[in-house]
């Protein structure tokens, strides 16, 4: 409803265009099939889409998405979060205005941490150690959790300890998944379970608000999640109200925090046949007025920078104010048309590697040759 | 047996509506199927059996494969079981059956993708009903061995009820005479469950099998939603397989070639259950006395020129 | 004893069935701080705020009146469809039965997920995209398989004596067919009836790939439209589980009791 409003404003101040609106399903898995099976089908049906931060490239790639240069010179691209600029720009243009924005935060007990006499981690060897001293001594709460279930989030966590500790997935468009790196932070994941023993079992099937709910019930010290898990921790009735924390996520030892970008972007279909009218609805809708609006009513994080100092959105809603920094360092996926490949087979590697079910250098290397078969398919 | 009209009118509304909507869609799987694919790379070019010798040797393949078999065997096994256990128990009439009969379709009568979260939290294994109930810690979705099986108990508890009312249909239209005759001659209920209830359930059994091997073979939502194919594909049956090449990878090439199988594997069981039912038939009727089904009530005052 | 073990099973078997619908019914009464906390397992503060949330929240009402329509007309056609290719496949002279019934069947043999595309070519080329008749037209033709094996099935099972005392009595064998026939076989006609009903109510894929707004939404897709970003308001989906499932059964056991027995007893005592 909320949207709609947003909309009819756009259309009291652009007479003669009318905007309808069509609510997907929130699963992506979903929305990606209905925009695949439409615009192979070249249809002409909408105009604008909302996609995952990870289809632009194959969108563009496939040729189905206006090229958007132009509506953002180069100042204005500051103005975005880098992360997300990113995403959205495929062999040097720009397929698609990066809408809000999402990227994995750590949660923490502050109560508890407080209790023992900790500070937020900044490593990962420091947060075992915390969570491990806390959950031995607090009756049923598990020290650490975080999504393992084989699906595109793993995907997600798994690169924030990549990342965190210096490796990578591709680069320059070779896979160097197989570094001693990642093999490292992979045993490291898998160690949260059966050495560190901070992490419980289930996360090898748990997704998202799973992990939320335990949190949100005061069962467990520290919690990889994304930002959305922060409002309903505040609502009246909840058990860990007032005592959540937020911070980046930790790193290893002399490496740098980063979490994996989510988040959605506007993009125009190329089979569009009202291109001019859909550019103004694009520009308005990513406009920093809208882009607020939408922060204080529906909760989405807007993608402009500026934003997080607006004093208005920060009294209303004073958790913003962490996310700048965390956003800055939110990193995408692989920005390549091969990703959505490259993720089908990378998923179960890594379910495998955390299940135990292989060791994190053969699930590595087996994933590098099939990433190097994926990475020849054009011929 | 008296001449027989003709009746392909009556067939020919079902053909037409049939051939309409499916003949497109099957001809472009197939034509699919033979090419070369790839949406993204804007590749489409004729690939000939390309496709399926990449197949052959392809490891996901087998192993979805293996999957969906233990899936469909284990599945269709347990709810032909319990559905002719729950059949038979409710067909003599008493208070309440009617109820009960109501009861007996719940778990059919819930939407797939409802079920098949409701279950995901049922399994989970901090805050899920079942490990409470048995005071567990088990992982079950989360663990190579108990997901697949956790599947399958859930397609059973879903779909038993389908078997179940098929067979309940099956055993009220058996004449209550044929029972009666027999207990006349003093025949016991085992003895009568063998060769009279059996043999007469045959042809609603052989339905039965066929449409619920065909549904489980391809079977998606129930465990896409439960598992995502998970953990580490050992859930991951051939419909996710193929979705996942389709939708996800955009090859709309090999993932036709991958519905054009499971199209063959599911041709291939149904024919081997019409040869293994119809032979058993056969045999049965030459070893069981001839049931008189005259017995069943006829307009009076007709004298019938039965010819054999 | 024995009639002990009978009752035993009895409870047995609808605590199975109905078990995990009665979780969804404790589940959708508790408030959403309460949704994942056991112990305890009743709802400490009950509330109705789920029920009322998928209604105000969603036109839940007009998803639902989409799915009645949907399901009743599917059903409706496929039976009438079905069952008359199934009357001449069971009672009549047609060359190449075999071959129709394997070409009947064989609709059923291939994945939706591959025939979703060419099929929504097809919706869009006439029109039809977010229109009842897009799905009343897929689910018939769907259902028609299950429907065709079931009725011809139950046909032939009722013996060639009776139809040709009804011809020589005068029939046609169209009216053979309705005046005989159907009531004769009338459990396996109202089993295909739930059956093909079911199927409609609760079809996803094409749901969700045909319709677009609310005009002709259906309910899987409606309860797939509950969660947004991240979150899963999982008692408001526990409660639309409820509304959507407990008319449905009980819908059963009315028509079973009045059409079923109604129409059995009538025949067969003669």
């Amino acid at each position: 409803m909320l949207f709609r409003e947003i909309l009819d404003r756009f259309e009291r101040e652009h007479p003669g265009i009318k905007v309808k609106d069509e609510t997907l399903p929130a699963s992506t898995d979903e929305q990606h099939q209905f925009y695949v099976i439409n615009l192979e089908g070249k249809s002409a049906d909408f105009d604008l889409l909302s996609m995952d931060v990870i289809w632009v490239p194959e969108f563009a790639r496939a040729g189905w998405l206006r090229d958007l240069s132009h509506l953002l010179p180069e100042d204005e691209r500051k103005g975005f979060f880098p992360g997300p600029m990113d995403a959205v720009t495929y062999q040097e243009k720009i397929y698609a205005i990066p809408w809000y924005v999402d990227a994995g935060l750590l949660y923490y007990r502050k109560d508890l941490l407080k209790k023992y006499g900790f500070i937020p981690p900044e490593t990962w060897q420091e947060l075992v150690r915390i969570a491990r001293h806390v959950s031995e001594r607090e009756a049923g709460v598990y020290g650490f959790i975080w999504q393992g279930k084989q699906y595109e989030g793993l995907i997600c966590n798994v690169l924030e300890y990549f990342w965190g500790n210096g490796g990578n997935i591709l680069k320059d468009g070779r896979s160097v998944i197989n570094s001693p790196e990642n093999a490292e932070a992979l045993t490291f994941m898998r160690a949260l379970i059966t050495e560190y023993r901070v992490t419980p079992p289930l996360v090898t099937t748990a997704i998202e608000e799973p992990t939320r709910h335990i949190f949100g019930n005061g069962r467990a010290v520290f919690m990889r999640n994304w930002p959305y898990a922060w409002n309903i921790f505040e609502r009246e009735g909840s058990p860990v109200r007032g005592k959540v924390g937020v911070s980046p996520l930790p790193a290893f030892p002399g490496k740098d925090s980063a979490s994996t970008l989510g988040g959605w972007q506007l993009g125009i279909n190329r089979y569009s046949k009202h291109t001019e009218a859909a550019e103004k609805l694009i520009k308005f809708l990513t406009s920093p007025e809208v882009q607020k609006k939408l922060a204080l009513t529906i909760g989405y994080k807007p993608s402009r920078r500026s934003l997080y100092q607006d004093a208005e959105l920060i009294r209303e809603q004073p958790f913003i104010a962490n996310l700048h920094d965390v956003f800055m360092r939110a990193k995408p996926r692989p920005v390549s048309p091969y990703y959505m490949m490259i993720s089908q087979v990378i998923q179960p590697e890594f379910s495998a590697a955390i299940s135990g079910i292989k060791t994190p250098e053969e699930a590595l290397d087996s994933a590098h040759r099939q990433i190097g078969f994926i990475l020849e398919v054009e011929k | 047996m008296t001449e027989r009209d003709r009746g392909n009118r009556y067939v020919i509304p079902a053909l037409v509506l049939l051939s309409f909507v499916t003949i497109y869609p099957v001809f472009y799987v197939f034509y699919l199927s033979l090419q070369r694919r790839l949406l993204i790379f804007d590749i489409s070019r004729f690939a000939g059996f390309g496709n399926y010798l990449f197949l052959l040797s392809d490891e996901r393949f087998w192993n979805a494969l293996k999957n969906t078999a233990y899936f469909t065997s284990l599945s269709v096994s347990l709810e032909l079981l319990l559905g002719l256990l729950i059949a038979l128990l409710l067909n003599r009439p008493f208070r309440f059956r009617g109820g009960i009969r109501a009861v007996v379709l719940i778990p059919w009568a819930i939407p797939t993708v409802v079920s098949a979260k409701m279950w995901e939290w049922i399994y989970n294994t901090d805050f899920g009903v079942l490990n409470y109930l048995i005071g567990s810690k088990i992982n079950w979705l989360g663990s190579p061995f108990w997901a697949m099986n956790a599947a399958v108990f859930m397609d059973v508890w879903k779909t038993t009820p389908f078997v179940a009312i098929l067979l309940m249909a099956g055993l009220q239209v058996i004449p209550q005479d044929l029972y009666q005759a027999a207990r006349v001659d003093g025949a016991g209920s085992w003895f009568v469950f063998r060769r009279i209830t059996l043999p007469l359930l045959r042809p609603v059994i052989l339905v039965v099998l066929i449409f619920r091997t065909l549904d489980a073979f391809r079977v998606f939502d129930a465990v896409y939603v439960l598992t995502g194919g998970g953990p580490a594909n050992t859930t991951e049956t051939l419909s996710i397989y193929a979705y996942k090449v389709l939708f996800q990878t955009l090859q709309f090439g090999y993932g036709s070639t991958l519905s054009v199988v499971v199209f063959l594997c599911t041709g291939a069981i149904s024919v081997f259950y019409i040869k293994l039912l119809s032979r058993g038939m056969r045999q049965r009727d030459r070893n069981v006395p001839p049931i008189d089904r005259g017995d069943i009530p006829v307009p009076p005052a007709r004298e019938i020129q039965v010819k054999q | 004893m024995k009639r002990a073990f009978f009752y035993l099973l009895l409870i047995s078997l609808v605590l199975w069935c109905s078990g995990p619908l009665l979780w969804q019914l404790i589940t959708s009464l508790k408030p959403d701080a309460e949704l994942t906390r056991i112990p305890p397992l009743l709802p400490e503060n009950p509330t109705s705020i789920h029920y009322s949330a998928i209604f105000a929240e969603h036109p839940f009402l007009r998803i639902i009146l989409n799915s009645a329509v949907v399901a009743s007309a599917t059903t409706a056609l496929s039976l009438l469809i079905g069952s008359f290719a199934a009357f001449g496949l069971a009672k009549l002279r047609i060359r190449y039965k075999a071959m129709i019934l394997g070409f009947v069947l064989s609709v059923s043999m291939f994945p939706p997920i591959a025939t979703v595309s060419p099929l929504y070519m097809i919706i869009r080329t006439l029109g039809l995209r977010d229109t009842w008749w897009a799905l009343i037209m897929t689910y018939t033709t769907f259902s028609l398989p299950l429907s065709i094996w079931i009725l011809t099935n139950f046909f032939r099972e009722i013996s060639d004596e009776i139809y040709s005392a009804a011809k020589v009595d005068g029939c046609t064998p169209f009216q053979a067919f309705y005046k005989i026939i159907l009531p004769l076989s009338a459990p396996g006609f109202f089993t295909t009836a739930i059956l093909v009903f079911i199927f409609s109510w609760n079809e996803f894929l094409f749901a969700l790939t045909f319709t677009s707004t609310p005009a002709s939404r259906t309910i899987p897709v409606g309860i797939a439209l509950f969660p947004g970003l991240h979150e899963v308001p999982w008692g408001d989906i526990a409660a639309a589980s409820i509304v959507v499932t407990i008319p449905l059964v009980l819908l059963v056991f009315v028509f079973q009791r009045r059409i079923i027995e109604g129409l059995t007893a009538g025949a067969v005592k003669g």
